[in-house]
């Protein structure tokens, strides 16, 4: 670990100033979970840490609104996950926060935070001998012709095929949440689809933020479907691991049993959150059944493109989307 | 007789964080050290340059080759030395595998030493390198001809061949396993300081006595000139058995600037700095009768080596003696690998032989469609196959009747596939066997009881959490019928007594055949009746003394004498398990359950049932532990652990507790564990066995063959991924 200048306002636009004040080199610093790991493998080197730990506008949440759900940054997952309303009328949204990372980390860790948490690629993490062209563009990559059971599937490129690693914004992704952004130039708001990027040539550039932004709140707009909703996480242990695929799936049944709205996002087998609109048209308008189902995951899974190593994650995706269809479906049907 | 059940001695301790572990320990003006380790796969440093890491305020000093640290190699633990392996690193420019220290920074901080080791700029001449076994480059040379002693000579009973050849029924399937990481929660490392002329280790170990013989040579100075200190060591699984490249190092920079220096590798170091479970391969061949009598074996194996030493291998140790086959062959060879030495992992050789021979009976019983459980009782040895000789107790039989029953392993339909859950989750019941040698090595302990009644035992041995310290309390308070509050054991402490090794599941029975001896002694000191309970306090008082204190040293049966000179000296004097007149060795039974899930797939283990013959169970508590964590490690090992090598970079990928998957509590259902608990009195007057390996051998083949009975699936490798199922 490298020194660094280390600031802690207490209000968001001390934050703002201090980022902006700060320059480009600069880590927004929330549960730490994430960024002290990487700085103490010396992955991330930032020359300053702004502290945002302390302002109560990122504070708390409320999930009792008519038309919309909002989450500051700086709410800690387990309090999220932890919380009834989420628990009856969203458990994707729930689940996917709970199934995250343990006890432990879902205690300091923030719903902010969390959607810019960086892949767990052995490469990236690893630091020298291994290239990786998202931790130093231009090196190469290690994964592509290595060990690749855990790299994504889908959204690769030639340059990189790390796997985002959250579970909770591939919830978030299903039900159309936003992020409100602040900035020097004021606040601003961005589908959480428009926050993650794929890598392409540019793996090091993993998100839209710019540097001097701060993600302020989330909001997710309210939605019937989430009562029928799962977040499957299939991971080699029970706990503790990310996953090997992942998906967050919601449905909503019409009087007649046939589905009326449907949201499926795939996890940990992209490079970013991964809504999959062609496997929701599967069914909306049927009956959700075990072979409609399988058809979904197929369709979720359409276009991956596996390496040396994670070809199995192809049909563990389709069989994993299936699965979490069954879930929501039984659920939606209660 | 029901025994008493004494809770864990030291277990407030740990979970209330006030135990202190090696590391733990710190002195006024300690310094903190962290390693450099090399980014390349094989070669030579051309160039260490330190100009920036000197340069980072409160960095003291930075060792590398290029230094004359004045050490010597300590020398491999098994050709008579005291390390994990032969090479000793920043001796020379040259790296043997990646991981390799070179270099090692002392700062007045730890955050200084840490950047100040990221800014050792080091230039290599790299070299080619193979890290997996069968790879180019490799060399694979045969045991008997590169180590050749004895026991390490390929078992041949009778014409293997021959009988094979002629069987009416033939099961030859290839097997692998490995490599692993013992990955315990306490890291490596401790604290080193220097006192006048004498230097003290604070370190967890498993022999305090291999770091005290290894440093003093290391260093060139009397062994009395280092004390090592270690009473509780936060897991080892084999990886703290000896000496490790960091500690001469250490103690030459603790010299250097005057000041005691910490050491604790970051994790991912812990994959490179200590020894591993290294890749076996096997190949089984089994012979039988259309009945299912065994009539031949050749288990052929091959094990991987580092470059620098050969790991002694004893896998057919038991494979040869699980059952009653007339004719058998073993074959053990070694392929060497770029990589550190690899070593002892719990069960190091017996988990992965038991996975291949126990899949293979598996297999046997599938093809002639006979039950596993009354397979494996029809093969049952009533001597040893190999020597001849009977056993000293063998209860194998009965591990399996009970574990049978207590299963309701009669319900089992026998056809892989045939048994489901209510939500369509296919069910597999698996059993297999498992054994493992009681050995036993020199002991030495002292005894001082006191007026006020209070004993301490100062006793030849190590706390790595499996219980010793339990045990030996056990056996203390039931001799004298004295309270456990006044009792104290000393272990791990080169103060007290000398100690030998403590592993291989040796300790308790050893300690407790030099604690049955030292009772005696101190009941004839204190004229009391050679048994039966005792007023401690009042006889001390009407002896005179206080306190008053007998001292022993016992060894294995038929060792000569030298042997116990080898102990004090920290080298490793083993006995048995072929001893005069008999063999011994403890066995095992396990019955798992899985479950795969309908869609998914996902194996899990909802419960298993283990049955030990350990001869008579020393403490309750603690050997009931000490299997439920061998059910969970051969768990791990059958469904989660495995360390990933990628070729082209050399040493391990996954180096950290979220790669590196270990079972966590969700993992683990129900586990039932039963004991035969009846004496083995002609191993030792106590009647104790081994037990905290053999406990683990055969756990993972229980796994797969219940993978198989559930999906019809046979994996013949370990772990058994979720990919392997689907």
């Amino acid at each position: 670990m490298r020194p660094f200048a280390y600031e802690a306002p207490t209000t968001l636009p001390d934050a703002l100033r201090a980022l902006s004040a700060a320059g480009p080199g600069t880590k927004v610093l929330a549960g730490g979970t994430t960024l002290y790991d990487l700085m103490k493998l010396d992955i991330e080197t930032p020359s300053a840490v702004v502290d945002v730990r302390a302002l109560s506008e990122l504070a708390g949440f409320d999930t009792g609104g008519p038309r919309e759900l909002t989450f500051g940054a700086g709410a800690p997952m387990a309090d999220v996950a932890a919380d009834p309303v989420l628990l009856r009328d969203y458990p994707a949204l729930a689940e996917s926060l709970a199934k995250a990372a343990s006890q432990q980390l879902r205690n300091m860790a923030t719903v902010g935070g969390n959607l810019l948490q960086r892949t767990r690629c052995a490469y990236f993490r690893g630091g020298p001998p291994f290239p990786c062209n998202k931790r130093l563009p231009g090196s190469g990559c290690g994964a592509i012709g290595g060990l690749d059971r855990g790299h994504a599937l889908l959204g690769g490129s030639d340059a990189c095929v790390a796997t985002y690693p959250g579970d909770w914004a591939v919830a978030l992704i299903a039900f159309d949440a936003v992020v409100d952004v602040a900035g020097p130039r004021g606040e601003r708001t961005i589908a959480l689809a428009d926050l993650h990027v794929e890598p392409g040539d540019t793996p090091e550039r993993e998100h839209t933020l710019d540097w001097d932004e701060l993600i302020v709140r989330i909001r997710v707009p309210v939605a019937p479907a989430g009562r029928g909703s799962t977040y499957h996480k299939v991971r080699d242990r029970e706990s503790y691991a990310f996953a090997l695929a992942s998906a967050a799936a919601a449905v909503e049944l019409d009087g007649r049993g046939r589905v009326e709205d449907c949201r499926i996002a795939v996890g940990g087998v992209a490079t970013r959150p991964w809504r999959c609109r062609e496997a929701e048209r599967e069914l909306v308008g049927g009956v959700l059944d075990g072979p409609g189902a399988r058809r979904a995951g197929e369709a979720a899974l359409s276009g991956a493109r596996p390496g040396r190593q994670n070809a199995f994650r192809v049909e563990l995706g389709v069989r994993t989307v299936a699965e979490a269809l069954r879930i929501a479906g039984e659920r939606a049907a209660r | 007789m029901t025994r008493p059940r004494l809770p864990r001695v030291g277990a407030r301790e740990k979970v209330t964080g006030a135990a202190k572990y090696g590391a733990d320990h710190a002195p006024d003006g300690v310094a903190y050290a962290m390693p450099v380790v090399a980014t390349v796969g094989k070669g030579r440093i051309t160039d260490l340059d330190v100009r920036a890491a000197t340069a980072v305020p409160g960095v003291l000093l930075v060792l590398s080759h290029l230094d004359d640290l004045g050490i010597t190699p300590a020398g491999y633990i098994m050709a008579g030395g005291y390390a994990f392996q032969s090479l000793q690193p920043m001796l020379d420019d040259r790296v043997a595998y990646r991981g390799q220290p070179v270099a090692l920074v002392v700062a007045d901080t730890l955050v200084a030493a840490t950047e100040a080791a990221g800014l050792v700029r080091v230039t290599y001449d790299t070299e080619p390198f193979a890290v997996e076994v069968g790879a180019a480059g490799t060399e694979t040379v045969l045991q008997e001809e590169a180590l050749p002693l004895p026991f390490l000579a390929d078992v041949v009973v009778g014409d293997a061949e021959a009988a094979y050849a002629a069987s009416p029924v033939r099961v030859d399937q290839s097997y692998r396993s490995g490599p692993q990481h013992q990955v315990p929660m306490e890291l490596i490392g401790g604290v080193v300081e220097w006192q006048g002329d004498t230097v003290v280790v604070h370190e967890g170990t498993q022999s305090v006595g291999a770091l005290r013989g290894g440093l003093a040579g290391q260093l060139g100075i009397d062994r009395e000139r280092v004390e090592v200190i270690s009473p509780y060591v936060g897991g080892a699984f084999g990886q703290k058995n000896s000496l490790q490249p960091h500690l001469g190092p250490l103690a030459v920079a603790a010299r250097r600037i005057g000041r005691p220096v910490k050491l604790v590798l970051p994790r991912a170091h812990t994959f490179h700095a200590a020894s591993f479970r290294p890749v076996a391969r096997h190949r089984i061949r089994l012979g039988a009768d259309r009945a299912g009598r065994l009539l031949a074996a050749i288990h052929e194996v091959d094990q991987q080596a580092s470059r620098q030493d050969l790991l002694p291998a004893t896998y057919t140790e038991i494979t040869s003696r699980l059952y009653a086959i007339p004719d058998f062959r073993g074959r053990q060879r070694h392929v060497r690998t770029d990589t550190q030495t690899p070593g002892y992992m719990r069960a190091p050789f017996e988990h992965s032989a038991a996975f291949a021979l126990e899949s293979a009976i598996d297999e046997l019983c599938h093809v002639i469609g006979r039950d596993p459980v009354a397979l494996r009782l029809d093969n049952d040895a009533a001597t040893d196959p190999v020597t001849g000789k009977p056993f000293s107790s063998r209860h194998l039989g009965e591990c399996l009747r009970l574990g049978a029953e207590l299963f309701g392993w009669a319900d089992r339909t026998p056809e892989p596939g045939s048994m489901r859950d209510e939500d369509g989750a296919l069910i597999g019941w698996g059993v297999a066997v498992g054994a493992y040698p009681s050995l036993t090595v020199p002991t030495q302990a002292r005894l001082r009881a006191y007026a006020d009644g209070r004993l301490v035992a100062e006793v030849g041995g190590h706390e790595m959490g499996q219980g010793i310290t339990t045990a030996l309390t056990c056996a203390l308070t039931e001799d004298l019928g004295i309270v456990p509050e006044a009792v104290t054991v000393v272990v791990g402490d080169t103060r007290a007594v000398p100690h030998h090794l403590t592993a291989g599941a040796w300790g308790t029975n050893s300690t407790l055949r030099a604690a049955h001896e030292a009772l005696r002694e101190l009941r004839a000191a204190l004229g009391l009746a050679p048994e039966g309970p005792v007023d401690l306090a009042a006889a001390v008082t009407a002896s005179g003394r206080d306190p008053v204190e007998v001292e022993v040293v016992t060894q294995g049966p038929g060792q000569p004498p030298e042997m116990i000179d080898r102990m004090r000296a920290g080298l490793v004097a083993l006995a048995g398990p072929d001893y005069p007149g008999y063999v011994s060795f403890s066995f095992v039974a396990h019955f798992a359950e899985v479950r795969i899930e309908p869609v998914v797939h996902r194996v899990r283990v909802p419960r298993v049932v283990s049955v030990a013959d350990c001869g008579r169970v020393a403490s309750p508590v603690t050997a009931e532990a000490q299997v439920r964590g061998s059910v969970v490690w051969g768990i791990g090992a059958a469904l989660r652990e495995h360390s990933e090598v990628d070729p082209r970079y050399g040493g391990f990928l996954n180096t950290d507790l979220a790669e590196y998957v270990i079972p966590v509590n969700a993992d683990i259902g129900r586990i039932d564990v039963a004991f035969v608990d009846r004496p083995d009195h002609v191993l030792n007057p106590m009647g104790a066995k081994s037990l905290g390996e053999v406990a683990l051998v055969g756990m993972a083949a229980a796994v797969a063959n219940a993978v198989h009975h559930a999906t019809g699936r046979r994996v013949r490798h370990l772990p058994i991924m979720i990919e392997d199922v689907m």
